[in-house]
């Protein structure tokens, strides 16, 4: 059969954001693809090189546009790291309740887009508009629905009153009823299951050796989550599950990502209530003394890294960000290799892909 | 004079060109209306049907280097002529006074036209197919391709599904099935397993969800009409919906016996309003399930529905010969 190849990207209607996959496909069905990244390239790990701690945290904000509280928080973590700071107990969970608000979000987003590239159109339509509530909760602490700039060093600068926790409270009551209708739809339509079963499949094995992590190693039954794994902000706290699922399938991802949904608003409710009184940030000083640290996270998408080093001014000499994106790219290739064209844009979606944070 | 008048009448306006050009605008509104309300959407005003129209004709019209110019001109003007034509076949409502006898107010009627209509609407299929090919863009190349897997798909059991009307009442003329309804019952009451395959066959023709397989634009940005532009794309989507308009009516002459006389109410408003009936079960179809894969389609086809179209003729034969 003749070989064609078909280029996905950098402009293609299934992206949300540029990439280029050349596959080559025989008749329907893809033999090999070539990935290229690198079209969002913003440098902005050189941009951070110049410019001060505090300046940094509005940098490394706008490295993503969904995830863009949990960039802040974890280098916000290491920079306290390197200066020794206690942060307030309030701050912790406010910063903790931005980045579980942030992961819903992130998911119904996720959701809404996987369910356009295979062709339904009506769960997209209700998780994006479902989406809105999280996002009218997080604009009115705030001030932003995705860029929130809440994280300073030593602290958070927003606050919630009872009032606001009340009104947060009932419209969390709302999603979540919300989100229960959509785990019903997915799990009862058939079309939504002949379309993700069995598509983008990655072992537990593969998924260890390409170190992927986030929901799609947890779909594929390997157990990580920093949240549990390496406790950060307020945690440690908390009572929550880790969902995993064995079979490591698309539609096992949108299981894992569903429920996680449901668990974090399990979480924000905890952190409402627990909120502990008190000051919300603590004096930092401009220079930070020299050394190095690793601040980990957990992203919508996986573990997120951090790494900060110090020369004793008031500007990092580095800072590297790892994101979670990067461990899936890689697998890409492996999860396409069989699969028909039809199936490209499950397998893409599946994995939830930023590339902007990827090439940062 | 007269004879000539009431030919270019039946042409142009009623039931010809401005009749389905108008029905095809309504009923792509009440579509796009309906699906977007319960997706919890508004939906466009009454007139963005019109407006998309005009503005598409309005554009530039632009080929990639090395489509076939004068084949990419050519189709929608065929396709969309094929469908124009199949519509004269299909009465839309009786005479107000008198008429020939036993047909309805099609434009023209003889034994044997459901064989010419069900050859007339497969040909924009072909056409898509042919317009993908000759695009020169792989996304084209695969959604002519699928386009055509597609029509292998549910075209015979959809064939299969419409012949049981006409086995049953003994005619192929479907001004003569249609009113041969009228004074018995619905086919839809004694065929309801030959409606629901025809309804699906006919989303199969149509392209709609959960069948929007050949312009799947997550995966071939728009299929076989990615090159096309301006006013050849207009045709296209004008074609579609006018093969919508023909689709529902067909069913409708078959299945739901045409439009009834003998009633108060006048006969194309009951004829509407069936049609309407028919197109809102396309509507919800098409909010409620993902689109399948090609080669889950053709499972589909082969498996389920042309097994059971079969099932559906050879009861019918064994009534008949009973």
């Amino acid at each position: 059969m003749t070989r064609m190849t078909i280029p996905i990207g950098p402009q293609h209607p299934m992206l949300k954001e540029p990439l280029s996959f050349l596959l080559t496909v025989e008749g329907e069905q893809v033999v090999d693809s070539a990935l290229r990244i690198g079209y969002v390239h913003r440098g902005i790990e050189r941009i951070c090189q110049n410019r001060n701690y505090i300046q940094n945290v509005h940098v490394v904000e706008r490295v993503c546009g969904i995830c863009s509280h949990i960039h802040t928080t974890t280098y916000c973590q290491g920079v306290e790291a390197l200066l020794g700071l206690q942060v307030p107990p309030r701050a912790l969970y406010l910063r903790t309740l931005l980045c579980e608000l942030e992961r819903i979000h992130s998911h119904m987003l996720w959701l809404g887009v996987l369910a356009e590239d295979i062709g339904f159109t009506t769960i997209f339509m209700y998780a994006w508009r479902d989406r809105e509530i999280v996002l009218d909760i997080m604009e009115e602490l705030s001030g932003g629905r995705v860029a929130h700039a809440v994280n300073v060093i030593g602290g958070v600068r927003i606050d919630v009153d009872e009032a606001q926790v009340d009104s947060i409270l009932a419209r969390l009551d709302e999603l979540e009823r919300q989100i229960e209708t959509l785990l019903g739809v997915i799990q009862h339509e058939r079309t939504f299951q002949v379309r993700t079963r069995g598509v983008g499949h990655l072992s537990a094995e593969q998924a260890r050796r390409y170190c992927v992590v986030g929901p799609t190693a947890r779909a594929s039954g390997v157990d990580v989550d920093m949240r549990r794994d390496a406790p950060y902000a307020a945690y440690d706290r908390l009572d929550f599950r880790v969902i995993t699922a064995e079979e490591g399938d698309v539609w096992a991802r949108t299981l894992v990502r569903v429920q996680e949904t449901i668990e974090s608003l399990h979480m924000c409710r905890q952190l409402l209530a627990g909120l502990p009184q008190g000051v919300l940030t603590v004096r930092a000083p401009r220079r930070v003394p020299p050394g190095e640290v690793v601040s980990r996270g957990e992203a919508p998408r996986g573990e997120l890294v951090y790494y900060i080093r110090s020369d004793g001014s008031d500007r990092p000499a580095r800072v590297k960000i790892r994101t979670p994106t990067l461990t899936t790219l890689i697998t890409l290739p492996d999860q396409l290799r069989g699969a028909t064209t039809a199936d490209v844009p499950a397998v893409l979606a599946g994995v939830d892909l930023c590339i902007a944070c990827a090439d940062r | 004079m007269n004879d000539w008048l009431s030919a270019l009448f039946a042409l142009f306006i009623f039931p010809g060109f401005g009749f389905l050009f108008v029905c095809a605008l309504a009923f792509q509104w009440i579509d796009r209306r309906v699906a977007a309300r319960l997706q919890g959407r508004i939906g466009p005003p009454w007139f963005q049907p019109l407006a998309d129209f005009i503005k598409l004709m309005a554009k530039e019209d632009i080929l990639p280097t090395g489509a076939h110019e004068w084949a990419c001109a050519a189709l929608p003007i065929v396709s969309l002529a094929a469908v124009l034509t199949a519509a004269l076949y299909i009465p839309p409502s009786f005479p107000p006074i008198g008429g020939e006898e036993g047909g309805g107010w099609a434009a023209s009627a003889f034994e044997g036209d459901l064989i010419v209509v069900l050859f007339l609407l497969s040909i924009p299929a072909l056409a898509c197919f042919l317009a993908g090919w000759l695009s020169v863009s792989v996304y084209s190349i695969i959604g002519g391709n699928r386009s055509l897997l597609q029509y292998f798909s549910y075209e015979v059991p959809f064939l299969m599904a419409l012949s049981g009307p006409a086995i049953l009442s003994g005619s192929w003329s479907i001004s003569r099935i249609a009113a041969q309804q009228s004074q018995t019952a619905w086919m839809v009451f004694v065929q309801p397993l030959g409606f629901l395959l025809a309804t699906v066959g006919l989303i199969g023709k149509l392209k709609r969800v959960p069948f929007d397989i050949p312009k799947a634009k997550s995966e071939i940005v728009a299929g076989p009409l990615t090159e096309f532009s301006g006013r050849k794309l207009a045709l296209w989507h004008l074609t579609l919906h006018m093969q919508t308009v023909v689709g529902i009516f067909l069913l409708v002459n078959l299945f739901l016996g045409g439009c009834s006389i003998g009633l108060v109410v006048p006969a194309t408003l009951v004829f509407g309003v069936k049609a309407v009936l028919i197109l809102l079960a396309l509507s919800v179809a098409s909010v409620l399930y993902a689109r399948l894969r090609i080669d889950q389609l053709a499972s589909l086809g082969w498996r389920v529905l042309a097994p059971l179209a079969l099932a559906q003729i050879l009861i019918i034969i064994w009534i008949g010969v009973a």
